[in-house]
């Protein structure tokens, strides 16, 4: 059930987003953009298993006990690293909350760089809409 | 000395971090700032040279980024990464060099941080061996180009307003093509949970044997196509380059042309050849489809400009149509030529940008219609414009003449008769145009009086003059003595094509 709704909402911010990049108004497409990337921020949550009941933490005690951390072995069908001998789903995926915080950090980057653009684009031809912004060619 | 060349991957993407630091905390010293900046890219050409001659001699280089193992960062140098590394390293050298004297004093206090930043995104894409590291550089290097297209040169003839719709439109798209990468790398890693790229080829590879492959990972190659297609800008989607490459002042333009469109290339090399090990036959009809209709479009716009930067951005798009036929013929020689191919057409073309910016420092203007009869008031950028055009163009004995006569010989071999026939017919287009461009700059008398009556009397500084003679030095060598560049090419696409020696060196490390 979660995992429709999470799918849904995903599949309406990139519905708005797409619908936004479209507009002729130069600030209706950058909200489209962030919109766009929060969306693409949800995909990558989606994609890690958070239904686990443990904290992706191994203390040193498991490691001395197990003597390695990663196992990930093809033959048996498991792809992802684990702790030798235990069940996959155990663990929440840390790696997609990181990549996450990569994602955010950098199109808040981009985002304040676009509207720093759109700012100066207003300035310089007193207008923010697209469809004026044609003295070069394409 | 060996235990310093293991760690010249990551000195290759922290010194021009650490330099970018610097320089912005030195910007009320302009010399100083001028000579580290300066000092930090010259040092990182000898480095990625003997990090290329290390790859060569002892094999794949691997660093580990906090050690990990394949679980974290790792750089991974292989024939591929060095040389694109070291071809970038040498351009933006260059570039740098003359941009010392090409942009206004007012704008290089930014400048320089910034164009240190581009070359930490550069060698960090091309160095990485995790998707979503390659990822975060292209981000590196999207933002800072971004801020390098809007400095100002000290001509003044390209304005601000133009600097900032075309700046605008690269930016729009290039958000967009990151997002789709997103959506690419989370849907592999939901698909394989793994984000270093030697462990997805295997686990993908496994899964095919397996007979197990989920029908979206053809959708994620397409998905790739488009990123990398719209960085290296490819028919659907390379509008934006003769917008973007034009307005960027000259070393930019270079730099942008010369390298970071190759940024493209490489991504695709990598992705479908090495993630898509087993996969990339079915891609590879799409890839020569897109190339065919780049190198149409691409020359046939570029015989009807009058902008002579404009004309060389439509131009870039139609070589890179070149590159990208090779990769798509997919043949071990073919992919040998295109890499032959990508090196010389980075050298002519940032020697063509450089020269143009020279051109237009001199006449004041960009309009081709608008200059004529320069071969005498500036006889050695005749001869530098001369030697780019006909590397371009493919005449001997300069470097284009080699790579096209081996991407076509790749070609034949292939038997992909009815490619060739459009490319070659499009090569002439190439021919015509560049020398169209030749003889309305140099040749002929001078038109439009009126508006320039003289051209300006200015004296070409070394830091203008230097960089265009080495890179016309190297065109010709190339050209000359190809035989250095063919074979390090061959070992890399031999390398390329039989993954397997990167895949074993990646995850064959002890994890702690």
């Amino acid at each position: 059930m979660n995992n429709t709704l999470l799918s849904l909402t995903i599949s309406i911010l990139f519905g708005i987003g797409t619908f936004l990049i479209l507009r002729r108004d130069i600030v209706k497409v950058i909200i489209g953009l962030s919109i766009l990337s929060h969306a693409v921020n949800l995909l990558i949550v989606s994609v890690g298993a958070f239904s686990g009941k443990d904290v992706p933490i191994i203390t040193h005690d498991e490691v001395a006990s197990t003597n390695t951390i990663f196992i990930d072995s093809l033959i048996n069908g498991i792809f992802a690293p684990m702790l030798n001998g235990t069940n996959p789903t155990q663990y929440v995926d840390p790696l997609v909350q990181a990549l996450v915080l990569t994602a955010i950090v950098i199109s808040l980057a981009t985002t304040a760089m676009i509207i720093i653009l759109a700012y100066r684009i207003h300035e310089e031809y007193g207008t923010t809409d697209i469809h004026k912004l044609k003295r070069l060619w394409g | 000395m060996s235990s310093m060349v293991h760690h010249f991957p990551i000195l290759l993407v922290a010194i021009p971090i650490l330099a970018a630091a610097i320089t912005m905390m030195l910007r009320s010293k302009p010399k100083l700032q001028t000579g580290f900046s300066v000092l930090a890219s010259f040092s990182l050409v000898p480095i990625s040279f003997i990090l290329l001659m290390n790859v060569w001699n002892s094999g794949i280089q691997v660093y580990e980024v906090g050690e990990w193992g394949k679980y974290g960062i790792m750089l991974v140098a292989d024939l591929l990464s060095a040389g694109m590394v070291m071809l970038s390293s040498f351009v933006s050298f260059l570039s740098l060099i003359y941009s010392l004297d090409y942009i206004e004093k007012r704008s290089l206090s930014t400048y320089h941080p910034l164009f240190n930043l581009l070359i930490a995104g550069l060698h960090g894409s091309f160095l990485t061996g995790d998707i979503f590291n390659l990822f975060v550089f292209f981000e590196v290097l999207l933002l800072s180009s971004c801020g390098l297209v809007v400095a100002l040169e000290k001509d003044g003839v390209t304005k601000s307003t133009d600097k900032l719709e075309a700046t605008f439109k690269y930016l729009v798209l290039n958000m967009l093509g990151s997002i789709l990468m997103l959506i690419a790398v989370a849907s592999l890693y939901a698909t394989t949970g793994t984000l270093n790229m030697a462990d997805i080829s295997v686990k993908l590879s496994a899964m095919q044997a397996a007979g197990n492959l989920p029908w979206h990972v053809f959708a994620i190659g397409l998905l790739f196509i488009v990123v990398f297609g719209n960085k290296a800008a490819i028919f659907p989607l390379h509008y934006w380059l003769p917008d973007v490459h034009p307005t960027a002042p000259s070393p930019i333009s270079a730099m942008l042309s010369g390298v970071l469109i190759k940024v493209g290339v490489y991504g695709m090399l990598r992705v479908f050849f090495f993630i898509f090990t087993d996969l990339h036959d079915m891609f590879q009809p799409i890839i020569i489809v897109l190339a065919l209709l780049t190198i149409g479009i691409g020359a046939v716009s570029a015989v009807a400009q009058t902008d002579v930067k404009r004309l060389l951005a439509y131009s870039s798009v139609s070589q890179i149509g070149y590159v990208f036929l090779g990769i798509g013929f997919g043949s071990l020689g073919a992919i040998a030529a295109s890499l032959v191919y990508l090196v010389n057409h980075a050298i002519a073309k940032s020697l063509l940008f450089l020269t143009s910016g020279g051109i237009i420092h001199h006449a004041g203007t960009r309009d081709m219609n608008k200059m004529g009869g320069m071969v005498n008031s500036s006889p050695f950028m005749a001869t530098a414009f001369l030697i780019g055009s006909m590397s371009i163009a493919g005449l001997p004995p300069m470097g284009g003449f080699i790579s096209k006569f081996t991407l076509f010989d790749a070609g034949i071999m292939g038997q992909y008769y009815k490619e060739i026939t459009i490319a070659l017919l499009f090569a002439i287009f190439s021919l015509f145009y560049m020398f169209r461009a030749w003889l309305l700059m140099f040749w002929g008398e001078k038109r439009d009086v009126k508006r320039y009556g003289e051209y300006s009397e200015h004296s070409i500084s070394p830091m203008i003059y230097m960089p265009i003679m080495i890179l016309a030095l190297m065109v010709l060598i190339l050209g000359v003595y190809a035989e250095p560049l063919l074979s390090i090419a061959q070992a890399t696409a031999v390398q390329i094509l039989n993954p397997q020696a990167y895949i074993d060196t990646v995850l064959t490390r002890v994890v702690r």
